[in-house]
């Protein structure tokens, strides 16, 4: 690993963490040097490279724009378009929907199957990569099998359900049905990036911590919600976060399953601003979408954390 | 009693976790046969809804005509060395700065975080056309170098790397501290290997990420001795006519290498709980 | 304090960054004279997949060695031609778009209006470039205001009706003929439909998007109806002649329930290739893959109303663009017209499947080899002449699409009646033509 340019930070004494009582002043400023020295690489590039984009999406909100002619300013009229766009409505509601169908599975389904996949026994690596599969399977291809599986007439599930004796259903071709099979879809797909960060952490759980509550007389269940669970608390906070924040922006399945359809139930507000900027030429009014749901996914994201300060979880 | 979540399943006796594990493993393992099953499919086969599970002949002409008519080799040759860089770059970089956020306490640090978080929350759909400017203005345009930038460091790997640095106990860093090592040296010897589970899952995703990036070099990239293989596949369909027996061998050949990096990654997720069971 | 200032930095980098990579934008200066020896480089976008990109690649290696002063550099630009578009944007916010580009027929009046089209009407109108031989359709597109010419017609096709034999074998009934009308389609397709084996007469695009749209205009105007008024200002499907339209397609869907309804718009010709679908309106662009499917299929005229069997029609373009220099300007015509003219289309649109662009190729050799390879592909470029109408061309007709389109899937699905889903289209509809002028 290269070393050299992170040495002006080696020689820095750990100022950050250790109270001092002269210069006070001069080990803030020490601290400061250290900790951007850290994380200073990484967050320029992420920064530089999203900041300019963000803020010409942002002046686009306010423009009306079709891609090709010059673009017109016209203040907070997309904005207040949006407010009385019932067909957004719809999209924002779509989305909650989804996200709080997925984000609960999704993070339970990850613990379950990380706590079950994170022990020694034969055939392990085999089952862990089998999770892992879905993962790797692009949308279109989770789009096309979905469609394999869901189609109301040829699917392979209304099939069996045939042959169990139980009606068929319409599932992606009906309104009621097919966000809920794309976030069936999803959780397959996604269980993976879950399970994955979760069996990570449990490497983390101290064996000691585990041993002395065994000592206690503490059974698995117990030992489980004692002692390794509140580990997983920062992990936890992440990858809701995360999964959240990707529910939210949810386009891809259902671009290769519905298309927003039937009849839009499945229009979510991440299809919503494509459609309106790429099939309606009507950029400014999709930026402006994207500002909304921003600011959604922003106070979204500030309630988890400060939940999670509330109870102390030490997570943020 | 109960199932034992962390027990030290005598090696002898064959765990009941089997029969959970082997049903779920099979429903996961699905879009992978069905990929593989379409890769060998006759062409007429492929074209037909619903198609058949079995195809009534094993016909590998997809995987004769990508590799011998298309610049597959070329394009795998390039995602790999855009996977490459981004992994090495993140692993460094990521855990840096993940560290920095989890356990310095300095000026901005929130602020940094949050600023960091907020960049994924606008859709990417609508920052490409910007995203195309900056990246003509950096000359980038048209070459790896645009497949490669995006990936040198993200949000993801920064905020994964410092939730599980917060999840790491504190006491072995401190005692570090005290016997007089500088935080380089703390992170250098005594947490970095700790992270090896954290870093294997950065690099996993890392790979993917990177590897399976398509709606970027879409627009970044035109010229096609610097397309990827996602790229290089996008372009067997068309809006009209798609190239079937193509895209599906390529489709296998593009996830394979993903499926054998992992089963050798997660090597890293030892349990450690049966380890210290043994020794106590 | 700490986070006013952080916010403040973050502005400032903001509006500089947008100042300077906005700012210093066109500072090249093109020749202002023409001279037809010096060195010239031109970018060709041309939205094909593999096999068509190829070929368009030899053809302009071709050309080079003909005129060794110009290079032309051709990629296809973006996978799909969808995608085409995001390019063209982002091109011409940061002035590095191509010379000629493959552009959809819908995009020609917003691609007119951004002011970087080349207008080639003067020189079009020359005799030996044969623009009469472009069928008509196409040529209004590629004038989609009717003031500048902005490139030259690409891809020309049509909507006909194509029959699967071995769905109609099995239920005995008779193919359809070039004399059909609606009403024969209809009682067809009842017949073809057997829910025990989930075979359907015939297929319809539920999807909303234009493919939903635009295989209902023939309906309409075979019943003397209109998309737009005669000033092309407001919306006029709304007619008694868009209702009756409607009406005979959701009697089908709904009532005699004999259409595969496609939300997708990607698993009905895949069903038709199956054998699970009897008729579906399409063009050439099915042919291949019916042949490697080995369907076996029939193409016919679409039914008529009266006798008429006007179809609608899907001209694609080369868009010519304009970078303030003359030889650019010369060479990027001078080549599209090489390509577009029919030596050179033989090569192209007729090797890959598609109809000729010109009338005159009809006859040739070449085509004549690939009607034998794709049978019922004269049908289709006969059926040219049945594609009276082009749809509109104004900058307003995507939202218009989208309205329609709504309402078609609505009403198709059982959700509207006709009548009223169609006057609120119509509503919609005109509020997009009036925020597009």
């Amino acid at each position: 690993m290269t070393t050299t340019e992170l040495s002006p930070a080696a020689t820095a004494p750990s100022g950050a963490d250790q109270p001092d009582r002269s210069g006070r002043r001069h080990d803030r400023w020490r601290a400061a040097l250290t900790g951007w020295l850290f994380a200073g690489p990484a967050t320029l590039i992420v920064l530089g490279l999203s900041i300019f984009p963000a803020g010409w999406a942002f002046v686009l909100s306010l423009e009306k724009w079709n891609g090709f002619s010059p673009p017109e300013f016209v203040g907070g009229k997309n904005y207040s378009r949006l407010i009385t766009d019932a067909e957004f409505a719809d999209a924002v509601l779509h989305t909650i929907i989804y996200t709080a169908m997925f984000v609960p599975m999704s993070v339970l389904a990850g613990l379950f199957l990380a706590v079950a996949l994170n022990r020694r026994i034969r055939f392990i690596g085999i089952y862990r990569t089998a999770i892992f599969v879905p993962f790797v399977a692009s949308a279109a291809a989770t789009g096309i099998l979905s469609t394999y599986l869901f189609s109301p007439q040829y699917g392979l599930v209304n099939n069996v359900l045939q042959r169990l004796g139980l009606p068929a259903q319409g599932w992606l071709e009906d309104p009621a049905q097919a966000m809920v099979v794309i976030a069936i879809m999803s959780l397959w797909g996604q269980a993976a990036f879950t399970t994955v960060i979760y069996l990570a952490a449990l490497q983390d759980v101290p064996g000691e911590l585990i041993e002395a509550a065994r000592v206690d007389g503490a059974g698995s269940w117990q030992t489980f919600w004692r002692v390794i669970w509140p580990q997983l608390r920062p992990v936890t906070v992440f990858v809701t976060i995360w999964q959240t924040i990707g529910a939210i922006q949810l386009f891809d399945l259902v671009y290769t399953t519905t298309r927003g359809g039937p009849l839009n139930a499945t229009r979510t507000i991440v299809y919503f601003l494509w459609d309106k900027a790429f099939r309606s030429l009507d950029f400014g009014y999709g930026s402006a979408a994207a500002y909304v749901l921003f600011a959604i996914t922003l106070l979204t994201t500030i309630g988890v954390v400060v939940y999670s300060r509330r109870k102390n979880m030490e997570a943020f | 009693m109960t199932v034992d979540t962390t027990s030290k399943a005598p090696k002898s006796r064959p765990s009941g976790w089997h029969l959970l594990l082997a049903p779920v493993a099979l429903l996961f393992l699905l879009p992978f046969l069905q990929m593989f099953l379409a890769s060998v499919s006759p062409a007429d086969e492929l074209l037909k809804f619903p198609p058949p599970i079995i195809p009534s002949r094993i016909d590998f002409s997809g995987f004769v005509t990508l590799f011998t008519e298309s610049d597959a080799l070329l394009w795998l040759g390039n995602t790999v060395l855009v996977a490459t860089s981004a992994i090495v770059s993140h692993l460094l970089l990521c855990s840096l700065a993940g560290y920095g956020f989890a356990r310095l306490a300095f000026r901005g640090r929130t602020v940094g975080i949050f600023m960091i978080l907020a960049t994924i929350m606008i859709p990417t759909q609508l920052l490409m056309i910007p995203t195309y400017l900056l990246f003509s203005r950096l000359r980038l345009i048209d070459s790896l170098g645009a497949a490669i930038v995006p990936w040198l460091s993200s949000a993801f790997g920064i905020f994964l790397m410092r939730q599980f640095f917060l999840s790491l106990p504190k006491e072995l860093e401190e005692s570090g501290l005290i016997d007089g090592a500088n935080r380089w040296q703390v992170f250098s010897r005594i947490v970095l290997p700790l992270a090896k589970p954290a870093l294997a899952t950065l690099a996993i995703f890392t790979l993917l990420g990177s590897w399976n990036d398509l709606v970027w070099p879409l627009i970044a990239i035109n010229n096609d001795h610097a397309f990827t293989l996602q790229l290089g596949l996008a372009n067997f369909q068309g809006t009209r006519r798609t190239e079937w027996s193509l895209l599906m061998a390529g489709n296998v050949v593009a996830t394979l290498p993903l499926i054998l990096f992992f089963l050798i990654a997660q090597k890293q997720f030892v349990a450690t709980m049966t380890l210290s069971g043994l020794k106590g | 304090m700490k986070r006013r200032i952080t916010f403040s930095v973050v502005t400032a980098l903001v509006t500089l960054g947008l100042a300077g990579l906005t700012a210093c934008g066109s500072s090249g200066q093109g020749a202002s004279s023409l001279d037809k020896d010096a060195k010239v480089s031109l970018t060709m976008w041309t939205g094909q997949t593999e096999n068509s990109e190829k070929i368009l690649e030899g053809l302009a290696a071709e050309f080079q060695k003909a005129h060794p002063n110009v290079s032309i550099d051709v990629s296809s630009g973006a996978s799909s031609t969808d995608d085409l578009l995001q390019k063209l944007s982002a091109g011409f916010v940061g002035n590095s778009y191509p010379d000629i580009s493959y552009a959809y027929g819908s995009w020609a009046s917003e691609l007119e209006a951004s002011g970087r089209t080349l207008d080639i009407t003067d020189r079009v109108a020359e005799p030996d470039v044969k623009w009469n031989e472009f069928p008509e359709g196409a040529r209004l597109t590629a004038r989609p205001t009717g003031k500048k010419t902005i490139g030259f017609p690409a891809i020309v096709d049509n909507l006909t009706l194509l029959y699967n034999k071995t769905v109609f074998d099995a239920a005995g009934v008779p193919y359809p003929t070039d004399q059909w009308t609606w009403d024969d389609l209809r009682a067809a397709a009842k017949k073809l439909t057997n829910p025990a084996t989930s075979t359907y007469g015939y297929a319809y695009s539920v999807s909303g998007a234009e493919n939903t749209v635009w295989k209902m205009w023939p309906q309409l105007w075979q019943n003397g109806g209109e998309i737009l008024s005669p000033d092309q200002k407001t919306a006029a499907f709304d007619s008694d002649a868009g209702v009756k339209a409607l009406t005979f397609l959701r009697d089908m869907a709904v009532t005699d329930k004999s259409v595969y309804l496609d939300q997708t718009d990607t698993k009905y010709e895949q069903l038709f290739r199956n054998n699970r679908i009897g008729m579906m309106a399409s063009g050439p662009w099915v042919l291949y893959d019916l042949k490697t499917a080995r369907t076996k299929y029939g193409v016919t005229l679409l039914p008529g109303t009266n006798g008429d069997h006007q179809t609608a029609s899907g001209p694609d373009l080369w868009a010519l663009f304009d970078h303030h220099d003359k030889n650019r300007e010369y060479w990027a015509y001078e080549f599209a017209n090489w390509l577009t003219s029919a030596a050179q289309d033989e090569r192209w649109n007729v090797a890959v499947g598609n109809l000729p662009l010109r009338s005159s190729e009809v006859g040739s050799a070449a085509f004549k080899t690939q009607v034998k390879t794709y049978p019922g592909l004269d049908i289709m470029a006969a059926n040219g002449a049945n594609a009276k109408k082009v749809r509109p061309t104004v900058s307003g007709y995507v939202g218009l699409s989208q309205a329609i389109g709504a309402a078609i899937s609505e009403v198709l699905q059982g959700r509207a009646e006709p009548k009223p889903a169609l006057e609120k289209a119509a509503t919609k509809a005109n509020t997009a033509l009036e925020a597009a002028r």
